[in-house]
């Protein structure tokens, strides 16, 4: 069950200061663990700055010992017990006047999905901050191993401009969002422009497409596009390589994007700084999702990473 | 105690909604019952110990003590006690050990709260105070919920029923219909508990202590005598969270603030004719009692199934005569008092904790 939206508040003793938001943070890591439920109850009026309505909370005991109370996300509350096993989620827990947004971590029983019996086939996956390099990458590995490899075409709202290859096929939001409930998207995100909502996404029957040619389904892509790719055909199908900037710290990473970015010419400065700020994120990620790639390969010299991937692909498509 | 403490006068509003009433005119009127039943009179008052807990939060009123010291006529010097529930016991805490030390020899205890002027869902939130705000409150848990995790544990732990834990408030509002301070002079039918409406399952509106307001106040001297002795006074604390405890199904600060009374009164617990405890939720008097080795664990509830020679919250306790938090602490030790008076026997003790036991205080008096 999602819990409604919180609404805004003001009241002192549920605070929701930049600082003291920035003091729960740090905690978030260690409460996404796996807990087992000790006790649970559900609090029929919670507290002001809380959505209103019941909320059932749990104690929790995770696997490294330690306790919690957080919201436990089920819809039926008598289907709890004691003993129960809960996998973390993190979800929006309170906003406040400012428009400050908390995340806290829930806990949820797992449901029993099927597990996909049948393996689909591999998806290469390219992942890195814009200026990285990922096209070059691409479009050397087309050549190099093109007989085993293809591009994937990216679907997306955003409106055609000059500089664009063929990668891109333009539909409406509402061809977009059709195909997406219609579940003919193997991945899809949106990200949020000055004046309007852009999405991306795969389609499955590009994907499947290429597999029908025995050749390798190749996407260059983000982390939100990546997650969802994982998801879907299930991570071991995914070949899943992260393009990383030369440089020892990130500082001397996030410069050697900022110049090829400039050196590009295709964006303006107030879009370079965009860039810029996703990239960071997109570093970040790297550490953090560590599971979700394969290798992580340093693009400081083209022609090594385009054989040592060109190696790695190869090595795959013959076990 | 070195030299004898003793109880020498005792005062209280009663429990309840006073909508006609500020923190200080309940503070006002606890104190002049106090002095007029004391042997002393108000000058005699060296100091003054506030308790209270939402001052700032329910009436934007800090400095009590100033506010108390401001009722007397001489302004005595003056502090105030904060242990969120259990600020009343801390108050009187505080105050043994001024007689003890020398620095004062008759001070007064007051404990005040003033939760009705603001809304019920502004007082839960204050009240979850009490727990740890960084640890515990982000979860949209009241204190009722705490009590409820607790209470839901120890249905499990216990095989104790619903039903069962029906006796708990039951027995609590038969006692205060013949307490005139009481805030619900009402008998409740035991099965009238758990059909009341939810609040934090297990627990139900009449398994939870009512939003009230009230004052108490006592008078404590070495000077001026009285037939009632502070036997022992005793603190003990836990951890804050209840996320940072082995255990939810049984208080630790309860256990060691116990141990340390009876040692201190050179008493058994089977000396001990009346008690007044701390269920600010039915299901903490079951632990209270077990803890303080009243009953085995799990087993508090044969306690409340059948009569026994101890009295238990004959006052109604905070579920019936009414828990203006950091009043309950001292009304406690006046309703002990009161009780051993009227049986003429010679112990009685009064349990108080504030959140979740993080804090516990426990007073042994002694009838002469």
């Amino acid at each position: 069950m999602e819990l409604p939206l919180p609404v805004a508040f003001t009241f002192s003793p549920m605070r929701n200061t930049p600082a003291a938001n920035h003091r729960a943070q740090k905690n978030l890591q260690q409460k996404m663990q796996e807990g087992t439920i000790l006790s649970f109850t559900t609090v029929r009026h919670p507290p002001e700055g809380f959505p209103v309505g019941p909320r059932v909370i749990g104690l929790i005991e995770l696997e490294d010992g330690t306790k919690v109370t957080s919201p436990l996300l089920t819809s039926d509350a008598s289907s709890l017990t004691i003993g129960m096993k809960v996998l973390p989620k993190m979800r929006l827990s309170r906003v406040n006047d400012q428009g400050l947004r908390t995340y806290d971590i829930s806990y949820e029983i797992p449901v029993q999905k099927p597990v996909k019996q049948e393996f689909p086939g591999y998806v290469l996956a390219l992942t890195g901050p814009s200026g990285v390099g990922k096209t070059t990458v691409s479009l050397l590995l087309s050549t190099t191993v093109g007989s085993y490899v293809e591009r994937v075409p990216i679907l997306t709202t955003r409106e055609p401009k000059e500089g664009d290859a063929d990668e891109y096929i333009h539909v409406s939001p509402e061809e977009f969002l059709a195909l997406k409930n219609e579940g003919k998207l193997a991945t899809s995100t949106s990200i949020p422009s000055r004046d309007e909502k852009r999405w991306y996404g795969y389609r499955t029957e590009d994907i499947e497409a290429i597999w029908e040619e025995k050749k390798i389904p190749m996407i260059i892509t983000e982390m939100n596009l990546l997650q969802g790719l994982a998801s879907h055909y299930g991570r071991r199908s995914i070949l899943s390589f992260g393009l990383m900037p030369p440089g020892k710290s990130k500082r001397q990473k996030l410069s050697a994007l900022l110049h090829r970015l400039r050196d590009r010419g295709r964006d303006t400065e107030k879009q370079i700084e965009d860039r810029m700020k996703n990239a960071e994120a997109d570093l970040e990620f790297f550490a953090k999702r560590s599971e979700l790639f394969d290798d992580l390969i340093v693009n400081d010299d083209i022609d090594s990473v385009v054989g040592q991937l060109g190696g790695l692909v190869l090595e795959r498509v013959k076990a | 105690m070195q030299s004898p403490i003793y109880l020498t006068g005792t005062g209280q509003t009663r429990f309840g909604e006073h909508w006609d009433m500020s923190i200080k005119d309940l503070m006002e009127e606890s104190i002049d019952g106090a002095i007029d039943s004391a042997d002393c009179t108000a000058l005699d008052i060296d100091m003054v110990v506030v308790a209270n807990m939402l001052g700032e939060v329910a009436s934007d009123q800090a400095h009590l003590g100033a506010m108390a010291a401001s009722l007397l006529p001489h302004h005595p010097p003056a502090l105030r006690a904060e242990a969120a529930c259990a600020s009343g016991s801390v108050a009187l805490h505080t105050a043994c050990a001024l007689l003890e030390s020398g620095k004062a020899e008759t001070v007064l205890v007051v404990g005040v709260e003033k939760m009705t002027d603001i809304s019920a869902g502004k007082i839960a939130a204050g009240l979850m105070g009490a727990a740890d705000a960084e640890k515990d409150a982000p979860s949209g848990l009241t204190f009722p919920g705490i009590f409820g995790l607790i209470a839901s544990r120890y249905m499990h732990e216990f095989n104790l029923s619903r039903e069962q834990l029906n006796h708990v408030s039951a027995r609590h509002h038969k006692n205060a219909v013949s307490n005139p301070f009481a805030q619900f002079r009402k008998e409740i039918p035991a099965e009238s508990i758990s059909t009341s409406p939810k609040v934090a399952d297990p627990l139900c509106m009449l398994d939870c202590s009512p939003i009230s307001d009230g004052a108490a106040a006592v008078i404590l001297s070495t000077k001026f005598k009285s037939p009632i002795k502070i036997a022992a006074s005793q603190l003990a604390t836990d951890t804050l969270s209840i996320t940072d405890r082995p255990t939810v199904t049984s208080f630790a600060a309860t256990k060691d603030a116990m141990t340390a009374a009876l040692e201190e009164a050179e008493i058994d617990r089977s000396d001990i004719s009346h008690i007044e405890l701390h269920d600010c939720f039915s299901i903490a008097a079951l632990i209270s009692l077990e803890d303080m080795g009243f009953a085995n664990p799990g087993e508090g509830i044969a306690l409340y199934e059948k009569e026994n020679p101890m009295t238990i919250n004959q006052s109604g306790g905070l579920k019936a005569c009414g828990h203006p938090v950091a009043a309950t602490g001292i009304k406690q030790v006046i309703d002990v008092s009161k009780q051993m008076k009227e049986s003429k026997s010679e112990y009685g003790l009064a349990h108080n904790f504030g959140g979740a036991a993080a804090t516990c205080g426990i007073h042994i008096l002694a009838y002469a």
